[in-house]
């Protein structure tokens, strides 16, 4: 009774509400947004006019229905139909519209294989109802416990440097990987990265995939323009040497290897001034995320294979004195 | 005896926010799908990178190379803007599959996974 009159509440609210503010109607609002999924059956949506899909939800009550349509669903519906702009009583004008579409089509189709539809599917439909938040809550135990298996690391000598992944921990498919959700079902549906690197060139760090190499090799043939397939990209060769302080050899910097993947602009000049002595770089500021370390240890090859860039060795016999000045 | 105590807790803490085993370079984007009732958007650079080069994305797409910079809505990829460049069902699947993108577990921080920058006592 309650949740009835709430309902008519709700109702004669957006009524008045609706053309005082001039906002959508619920045809406008479900033309734009809704159909997209909801006219075909997109994801599962309940589609338009079809009673079947709709009386085991219109079962559960319209409050539900509304707020499924306000908050999103775990199924697949996003928030307010993926468009935040809509205010909550635009959203339930469109509800309401597509409502009153099976009304209308249950009045004269209200025939016999609908029921049984209707008898089989309320059942599945209040358990995800219900299921869901206990999904919600059982989810954050299974991942807390697995969270602590690894931080207790017992077995795992190298666990400590998280560049030097164990054996087990490497290239995981998505549903083990502990960033993709298991109970989510598009994420079996996605592929294992260890499918992908078949036939590609190892490395010992990041993806353990040498992508240098593969791309250098043609194993892969990454697209340089989005629609284009031929395009080719500018390569500039021209290698850069910069001394470094200690005996640590000297870095070789490869434009080659980098305008194979990149376009001038996305280094120069916010990152590095293209210009002779300008840049001041050093480990630390890449282990921050600084110059080389904007793609180095997030997408490019880590700082742990320090001689893929110190790769020039130093001529040690050098005078003390230029050694010196060099350090300056 | 407090001190090593204060340091195994420190450890554990790092331990647990880091998932271990992510896919290198793997991002994790929760600026918004969360609280739009959604779960968190997974973008696997290694996917992405054996199709197209980093320029496509960071230089012609207009992403930023810093996580957490990009603002991206579903409208903008319904426009296609930054995804939605491609995931339009012409080159890639459509933002109707919201769960092949949508994938990530519940309450993840947008951030890179796997790298040296982002995880544990290295980010000093």
């Amino acid at each position: 009774m309650k949740l009835h009159s709430l309902i008519t509440l709700s109702l004669a609210v957006s009524v008045l509400v609706t053309p005082a503010l001039a906002q959508k109607s619920g045809k406008d609002v479900y033309g734009k947004t809704c159909a997209v999924c909801h006219a075909t059956g997109i994801a599962g949506a309940p589609k338009y006019g079809n009673a079947g899909d709709w009386s085991p939800r219109i079962a559960g009550g319209t409050g539900r229905l509304y707020g499924s349509a306000l908050k999103g669903t775990p199924k697949g519906m996003p928030a307010k139909g993926g468009n935040p702009s809509y205010s909550d009583a635009e959203v339930k004008a469109a509800v309401d519209y597509m409502l009153a579409a099976v009304k209308t089509a249950a009045k004269p189709t209200a025939t016999p294989p609908q029921n049984p539809v209707a008898k089989e599917e309320p059942k599945p439909e209040p358990k995800v109802a219900t299921s869901t938040p206990k999904v919600d809550k059982a989810e954050p135990t299974p991942t807390a416990a697995a969270a602590m298996a690894e931080a207790v690391p017992v077995g795992d000598v190298n666990a400590f440097n998280r560049l030097l992944k164990p054996l087990g921990k490497r290239n995981p498919p998505p549903p083990e990987d502990g960033i993709h959700d298991p109970a989510n079902d598009g994420t079996h549906a996605l592929l294992p990265p260890l499918t992908a690197y078949a036939g590609l060139p190892k490395s010992l760090a990041g993806n353990r995939v040498n992508w240098v190499e593969a791309i250098g090799t043609k194993k892969i043939n990454p697209r340089w323009d989005r629609t284009d397939p031929k395009a080719e990209p500018v390569v500039m060769d021209l290698n850069i040497v910069r001394e470094v302080k200690g005996s640590m050899p000297d870095v070789v910097y490869p434009h080659k290897q980098h305008t194979e993947w990149l376009d001038c602009s996305n280094c120069h000049p916010a990152i590095f001034v293209p210009q002779k002595g300008a840049n001041a770089i050093s480990m630390a500021a890449i282990l921050l995320g600084e110059k080389c370390g904007v793609c180095h240890g997030k997408v490019a090859f880590p700082v742990s294979e320090c001689r893929l860039c110190h790769s020039k060795k130093k001529d040690l016999a050098r005078p003390a004195q230029a050694a010196a000045s060099v350090a300056k | 005896m407090k001190f090593s105590i204060g340091m195994l807790c420190a450890i554990a803490v790092v331990f647990t926010a880091v998932p271990a085993a992510a896919e290198y370079a793997d991002v994790v984007l929760n600026r918004r799908a969360e609280k739009e009732g959604m779960r968190p958007v997974v973008f696997p650079h290694w996917f992405h990178r054996i199709r197209f080069q980093c320029r496509v994305c960071h230089a012609e797409l207009g992403f930023k190379m810093r996580v957490g910079s990009n603002d991206v809505t579903m409208n903008d990829i319904a426009d296609g803007k930054f995804c939605g460049a491609c995931h339009n069902g012409d080159i890639a699947w459509s933002p109707d599959r919201c769960d092949l993108c949508h994938s990530g577990k519940p309450g993840l921080p947008t951030g890179i996974v796997g790298g040296h920058e982002t995880s544990g006592p290295g980010r000093w």
